[in-house]
């Protein structure tokens, strides 16, 4: 076999899946991590690029679609999931994940997020949670704790209970739930290929330390433990199992058979601007 | 399950092993631009050697591997002891700050994992031909923990002034 063939031949290495840009984010930051996950997990399916799109919307974590060799489109804040929605309904043939950040994906991105989970449209969201807004310079996000004083815009704290993102999930109507951990990017991986080989939407929450801003979520190595229960496909019996923990487990939560939320669609045989004015005014 | 229980044979035993070294090359890099990009050239020019370190010792293993066959293996399904490769330095020991000497500490202490890897190997591999392969892989990991120890000998103190950033990322706006 000649070098060409031999090298043509070779599975594909998560390195292929990388662009050329070098990351910006901080050393340390938890979002290289999951970028390694997603690339390992792309070359453990050996998915050609153009076969994969990466939707983000604004932050730090949002920059990662510009670090990876799939199509990419980094959004608007907040709006990933709807972009995303829009591309799986015109390309359903493409593995569509969308990534951001918790304030990305929980405040202006809120009501995005409720909507995907309930329309279980074959989608895989990662949520790269580090409890702030680190792009904008350390500001308390929808996942914070109440009492976080260290920005000056909430000098004595937000004084408000943070989302838990896994009980949002499950109380939307996502149909799988798992919380990883950027520390295990292996174990990160290996979810991320289950999310996408799930038929729905797949909401990965994703414990991803902030080293700059929340330098003491670098102790999350220490505290992070696996769930002591194995996946459910009960609900009720997920529900109660995120409620009750610290939010420092990770593992698979809940994952259901529903079967995936697809647009009707119109055969459009004319796709000229005329043609599909016409379909849609038909 | 113990790692060695999960070495059944020597070519399982090479494919862990070209695995730990390129897993460590490609963090090496990774580091290497992370450091690079924070304006940090003295350290990233130690992590791009090591890179390169890292990757001529994935192709000695290559090269003894030969012709045989070689197992696939997930990355989640090699059951390192810790989350990640013994060699593999880890992301959150990085600070955009970091100075050569703790950069080097990283380094060693990622060697000295890999060499305790193979000693463990040495001992209570499943079959003669990897225990006898990861006794002599020991003892070259410790010529790299030797190697690495004169390197940090050499290396000068941490000056604190040259790691003081006046304005620092993380500086209430």
């Amino acid at each position: 076999m000649s070098a060409v063939n031999e090298a043509l031949a070779a599975p594909p290495k998560p390195k292929d899946y990388k662009s050329a840009l070098k990351p910006i984010w901080c050393p340390g930051c938890g979002d290289f991590a999951v970028l390694n996950a997603i690339t390992k997990a792309l070359a453990h399916q050996a998915l050609p690029p153009e076969d994969v799109a990466l939707i983000t919307g604004i932050g730090c974590s949002s920059r990662i679609a510009a670090y990876s060799s799939v199509y990419g489109f980094h959004g608007v804040h907040g709006r990933a999931l709807a972009l995303a929605a829009g591309l799986k309904a015109a390309r359903p043939d493409l593995a569509v994940l969308v990534a951001g950040g918790d304030g990305d994906g929980l405040s202006i991105g809120g009501n995005h997020f409720l909507h995907a989970c309930r329309r279980n449209q074959d989608l895989v969201y990662i949520l790269m949670d580090n409890q702030v807004y680190g792009m904008t310079k350390g500001q308390a996000s929808p996942t914070t704790a109440a009492d976080w004083a260290d920005s000056k815009l909430t000098p004595h704290g937000t004084g408000i209970a943070p989302f838990q993102p896994t009980s949002l999930a499950l109380a939307a109507g996502a149909s799988f739930v798992a919380r990883g951990f950027s520390g295990d990017p292996n174990g990160l991986a290996k979810m991320l290929v289950e999310a996408m080989e799930h038929p729905g939407f797949a909401f990965v929450h994703v414990l991803s330390p902030c080293p700059t801003y929340r330098p003491e979520q670098m102790d999350w190595k220490k505290i992070v433990v696996p769930f002591e229960a194995p996946e459910t496909d009960d609900p009720l019996e997920a529900m109660q199992r995120v409620q009750a923990d610290d939010g420092m487990s990770t593992g698979f939560v809940y994952r259901d058979q529903r079967p995936p939320w697809t647009p009707h669609q119109e055969d459009v045989t004319d796709t000229s601007l005329d043609g599909i004015e016409a379909a849609f005014r038909a | 399950m113990s790692i060695a229980s999960r070495i059944p044979d020597l070519e399982s035993f090479f494919a862990y092993s070209i695995a730990l070294e390129e897993e460590a090359a490609e963090r090496h890099e990774e580091l290497a631009n992370m450091l690079e990009v924070h304006n940090n050239d003295e350290v990233a020019d130690i992590f791009r050697k090591l890179a390169h370190y890292s990757r001529l010792h994935a192709a000695e293993v290559k090269e003894l591997a030969g012709d045989r066959v070689l197992p696939t293996i997930a990355p989640w399904d090699f059951g390192w002891d810790d989350l990640e490769g013994p060699e593999t330095a880890s992301i959150d020991d990085m600070d955009y700050l970091i100075s050569p000497r703790r950069a080097l500490e990283v380094a060693l202490a990622n060697e000295r994992s890999a060499r305790s890897f193979y000693a463990g190997l040495g001992q209570w591999g499943l079959t003669e031909a990897i225990r006898r392969t990861a006794a002599e892989f020991a003892e070259e990991e410790a010529e790299h923990v030797e190697l690495l120890e004169d390197w940090l000998q050499r290396t000068p103190a941490d000056d604190a002034l040259a790691r003081f950033d006046p304005d620092p990322p993380h500086m209430p706006e």
